[in-house]
């Protein structure tokens, strides 16, 4: 039965291989054997109109087969499979727990969405099935990610998501992409390096590699206390790097505006949290959060963030080129979500989850109405966004719901996970006295952070507000000699519109009843300390 | 005695039998005969890798009923036999992916000289493997480098001559400095044969007498050794000869021949001198030090490189270093990571010179970096093969650079101060590594703009060239079981090393 759970993983990857191939034979096809420049653009469309119909018929069946498989075994309790060893007494080891239920749900939402969404804008991208081929391979990664029950496993499958995924950057296979899609290649192998040196030493001190709330640091690790903080040091310098964290942080402004709007939505709603997911794996499962607490290392931690928070909003708030705006909103945002995780205390890490839904739900969505204005109106800088009310008024008000979830505005879930974040950072300092929650739970004093926290957040919030909102005002209010004159209503397809309003009403859903959400962040939680 | 003891030796004289047996061949059936020995080899060595682990003993095999002294002596333990078996499997896709280029690069009248040519060098190779005699073991080195440079030579180009007289000069630099090594020991313990030698220098090593010479004698073979190796920076050779010489010279001399030399310097710090000794010496600090600088320096050269073989050839120069610095460590754990990482590197590395070989065809025979755009297109196989040639090299998980990477750190972990270098130099070198082979990967999948294909270039199908095709494939299964299913792998390296004592 167990082995079943080797389908959601297989599968996709399976038939990515197979479009990968039916593309591949294409490309054979043609003339001038590997020019795919001939068939770009609308000439694939027009040329063969039944084909991609089936394209999207495949491409659909599969992902939600698969996404239904991996949302069943996630939620249907605990279950692990052993595969071969990988080297000596490593074995290639699945194990469902909440952590994986929770990001193996968010990532076959997103995926759902917007694989739905680039049925109809990959039409004009072209090259379908090699995107496809691709996206379905990644899916079947990222499950595969989630399900990993050991660090080495884990390691394998964070290794195959770079793989897989750099192509969706290369995609247009324009210099520049070429460019962008190498230097995301060597930020996130350069990560990758931090992470697995951290995996060498943690192998060596600690009772097992296999993900055990509290971690597994066994007797023999008394007195190494140095380097071991130094490898949990270099694993979060690395892993962050796939998360945006401060000094590895500049591939995601280069990368997400020559992707594929739809790559980029999934880019920064999934992938960038791959990183976050990999931090809580070592943080919290292997290392333990009692071996950092209130060493350098936290302290370092919670200074790269805060930092990288700041920094983020303030470059996106100069950023005048709207897909790098909302790239660099991405690292500002997400390491809020690692300033969360920073604190080691259950409140921050629940926030930090929150958020983790959050953003995963809310950036896709601003990802893929950036899309929208790409393909309806070729937009692609914020001056050109006014007006854009008339035309489109529901992609806007999506945009403008959207938005509001990520500065924070109360009926959305984004308030929701920044009050849960502030709480706990507040929570841990003298004059608050200890945090209500958890029950055995060591309080401890962070000092000047657990104010300065809160208020690097808040400034943040305004500045989110500063950088997001003004494309909505000057949408529905273009004022004078901003709206051209003659202009129809025009709204992107239907297939196009559905992701976003799914996503703007899953923001507005998860910040009015709240409560499942929380209850599932709650049972995670549990899992990690 | 049983009849599978024989095999190691039955092999050793047909593959030298087998070498005059072709100078009387027409090239067809030298290519035959050629074919049969290696694949006979492969399954008398695997037979006896499976006798050897059955017993768990290793045994020692006189030849012509003389004892040591006086008659010669070949020893067979599990790292021999593996190691036979791993250099038979190369060998022979290496020959089978190369098979059309020799016939379209050399002259038909040479073609069976180069069957010669591939037997001697095998017979060679497995005498260095199994030999329990330093001096028989010089003599085969010898006939080592002669086949070789008739490898290299017989395209017969400007570049190959000049490639070859550098690799004759190189190597027999290497192999004097070697057979000096050997003079030094023979003087100070008057023995020849492997195990005889070792008691005396332990006994020396206890009484504390000459410990110069015998540390000078340890440097002399290692530097030798290394020098035909190439090591850092003895390397000069390496380009040229890999870069121009046919194909499957190319893989042969990649991933055999200077890893045999490699297995002999192995046997001679376990069987001849001991390893504590080695350990106690300056000589792998040496080793280990220009071991990480070929590893940096390598990859620098490769980036700057234009040429597409002489980019995987100067690859190797780093593959080189990884394996000295292994040694280098000083422990057990990083000689298994050096040997596992001879037997990965030679896989991942005679793949892609037969996977390059692949897209050049594809691309008009242009060797140059800029002509293989969206030459994984034309070729599909090839641009697949390359793939994962590229990211074995680079260290990527499922592949089997990742597990000898692991191997290697593993063993660096606790090490008092080569811990953090090695480290530090495993992590620059994957990120070169990236560097040039993802770099490559990226261009044979740009697709071409409009008009500037290059002349010749041509789609190329599995069926054009199935030889080359079943190679590729037979290569890329390889890396892949090495990569997933490594344990049993180490574990035979780490039974057959326990045996060297």
């Amino acid at each position: 039965m167990d082995g079943l759970l080797l389908i959601p993983i297989i599968g996709p990857v399976l038939a990515g291989a197979f479009l990968l191939a039916a593309s591949f034979a294409e490309h054979r096809r043609t003339p001038a054997a590997g020019g795919g420049a001939a068939e770009r653009g609308s000439v694939s469309g027009q040329g063969r109109k039944g084909r991609p119909k089936a394209l999207s018929v495949i491409v659909m069946t599969v992902l939600s087969v698969s996404a239904g498989g991996a949302l069943f075994f996630a939620w249907s309790g605990e279950r692990s499979l052993t595969l071969f060893s990988l080297v000596d007494t490593i074995p290639v080891f699945f194990r469902v727990d909440g952590v994986s239920r929770f990001f193996v749900t968010l990532v076959s939402v997103v995926w759902m969405l917007a694989g739905m969404y680039s049925l109809v804008y990959m039409e004009r991208e072209g090259e379908q099935k090699r995107f496809f081929g691709f996206y379905l391979m990644l899916y079947g990664v990222l499950v595969g990610l989630d399900f990993s029950g050991n660090l080495v496993t884990m390691y394998l499958f964070y290794e195959l998501m770079t793989i897989v995924s750099f192509p969706l950057v290369l995609h247009n296979g324009t210099k520049e992409a070429v460019m962008a899609s190498l230097k995301y290649l060597f930020y996130s192998l350069c990560g990758a390096y931090g992470g697995l040196f951290g995996i060498y030493i943690l192998y060596r001190y600690c009772d097992s590699l296999v993900f055990t709330a509290g971690g597994t640091l066994g007797d023999g690790a008394a007195g190494h206390e140095g380097i071991l903080l130094i490898a949990v040091f270099a694993m979060l310098i690395g892993f962050g790097a796939k998360a945006g964290m401060f000094p590895l942080h500049a591939w995601l402004p280069a990368a997400h505006p020559v992707a594929p709007s739809p790559a980029s939505a999934v880019l920064s709603g999934v992938i960038v949290k791959s990183g976050v997911l990999a931090v809580i794996r070592v943080v919290y499962q292997i290392a333990g959060p009692e071996l950092i607490r209130g060493t350098w290392v936290q302290y370092a931690w919670m200074s790269l963030t805060l930092l990288t928070v700041f920094m983020g909003s303030l470059l996106a708030f100069r950023e005048k080129v709207f897909k790098k705006r909302l790239a660099y909103s991405t690292v500002s945002q997400v390491s809020y979500i690692l300033f969360g995780l920073s604190l080691l205390s259950p409140m921050g890490a629940g926030g930090a989850l929150l958020h983790t839904a959050g953003h995963g739900v809310i950036k896709t969505g601003l990802f893929l109405t950036a899309g929208v204005f790409l393909y309806e109106c070729g937009y692609t800088r914020v001056e050109q966004l006014g007006g854009l009310g008339k035309k489109m008024p529901v992609t806007l008000w999506c945009y403008t719901v959207l938005s509001l979830g990520l500065v924070g505005i109360p009926p959305t879930v984004g308030f929701l996970s920044k009050w849960y974040l502030a709480q706990g950072a507040l929570s841990l300092g003298k004059m608050f006295g200890p945090g209500s929650s958890g029950g055995g739970f060591v309080v401890q004093d962070i000092g000047i952070f657990s104010w300065l926290g809160p208020a690097v957040l808040l400034v943040s919030a305004l500045l989110t507000a500063g950088y997001l909102l003004p494309v909505s005002l000057r949408g529905f209010f273009p004022g004078e000699g901003g709206e051209e004159p003659g202009q129809r209503r025009k709204e992107p397809s239907l297939c196009m519109l559905f992701p976003l309003i799914a996503l703007a009403g899953l923001t507005l859903l998860l910040g009015l009843w709240p409560q499942p959400l929380v209850s599932l962040v709650n049972q995670v939680v549990e899992g990690m300390f | 005695m049983d009849f599978v003891q024989n095999f190691p030796f039955f092999s050793i004289l047909l593959s030298l039998f087998s070498g005059p047996l072709s100078s009387v061949l027409n090239a067809k059936w030298a290519k035959r005969v050629n074919a049969a020995v290696i694949t006979v080899i492969g399954c008398m060595s695997a037979a006896v890798l499976v006798y050897v682990t059955g017993t768990g003993q290793e045994y020692v095999y006189m030849m012509g009923h003389f004892p040591a002294p006086w008659g010669n002596e070949i020893r067979v333990g599990i790292l021999e036999a593996l190691m036979a078996l791993f250099f038979c499997v190369i060998m022979l896709l290496s020959m089978i992916g190369g098979s059309r280029e020799r016939e379209l690069e050399l002259e038909e009248s040479k073609q069976n000289l180069y069957y010669i040519m591939v037997n001697l060098l095998l017979c060679s190779l497995l005498a260095l493997v199994y030999t329990n005699d330093l001096f028989t073991a010089y003599v085969f080195v010898e006939i080592n480098t002669i086949s070789a440079c008739g490898l290299i030579m017989i395209k017969q180009n400007g570049r190959t001559m000049e490639a070859s007289v550098r690799y004759m000069i190189m190597s027999l630099l290497g192999s004097g400095l070697l057979l000096l090594g050997i003079c030094f020991l023979y003087d100070l313990t008057g023995h020849l044969l492997m195990s005889n030698i070792k008691e005396q220098v332990q006994l020396l090593a206890l009484s504390g007498n000459y410990h110069i010479p015998l540390i000078v004698s340890l440097g002399l073979m290692s530097v030798g050794l290394a020098i035909k190796s190439a090591l850092y920076p003895f390397h000069t050779w390496l380009p040229d000869a890999y870069g121009y010489s046919t194909l499957s010279s190319a893989a042969i001399l990649s991933s055999l021949v200077s890893k045999g030399y490699i297995f002999l310097l192995i046997k001679i710090f376990y069987r001849v001198i001991g390893f504590e000794i080695v350990r106690e010496s300056k000589v792998i600090h040496v080793l280990f030090v220009f071991g990480i600088i070929g590893m940096i320096m390598g990859s620098v050269s490769a980036i700057r490189e234009d040429n597409i073989r002489r980019m995987i050839a100067f690859s190797s120069v780093a593959q080189i270093g990884y394996i000295y610095m292994g040694f280098g460590l000083g422990t057990a754990e990083g000689v298994i990571a050096s040997i596992y990482h001879v037997i990965s590197h030679s896989a991942s590395k005679s793949l892609l010179f037969v996977a390059a070989s692949g897209l050049t065809d594809a691309s008009g025979e242009s060797l140059r970096y800029r002509d293989l755009t969206g030459a994984g297109y034309r070729n599909g196989l090839a641009g697949v093969a390359f793939t994962v040639g590229s990211l074995s090299m680079v260290g990527m998980p499922i592949f089997s650079g990742f597990i000898s990477k692991l191997l290697f750190a593993q063993a660096a972990i606790g090490h008092t101060y080569k811990m953090l270098l090695t480290l530090i130099a495993l992590a620059i070198s994957t990120v070169l590594n990236a560097v040039y082979f993802m770099r490559t990967v990226i261009r044979i999948y740009t697709p071409v703009p409009e008009g500037f294909l290059i002349e010749n270039a041509q789609t190329v199908t599995v069926r054009q060239q199935p030889s080359k095709s079943a190679a590729l494939v037979c290569f890329i299964l390889l890396n892949l079981f090495l990569g997933l299913n490594s344990e049993p792998i180490i574990g035979l390296i780490q039974r057959g090393l326990e045996m060297f004592d």
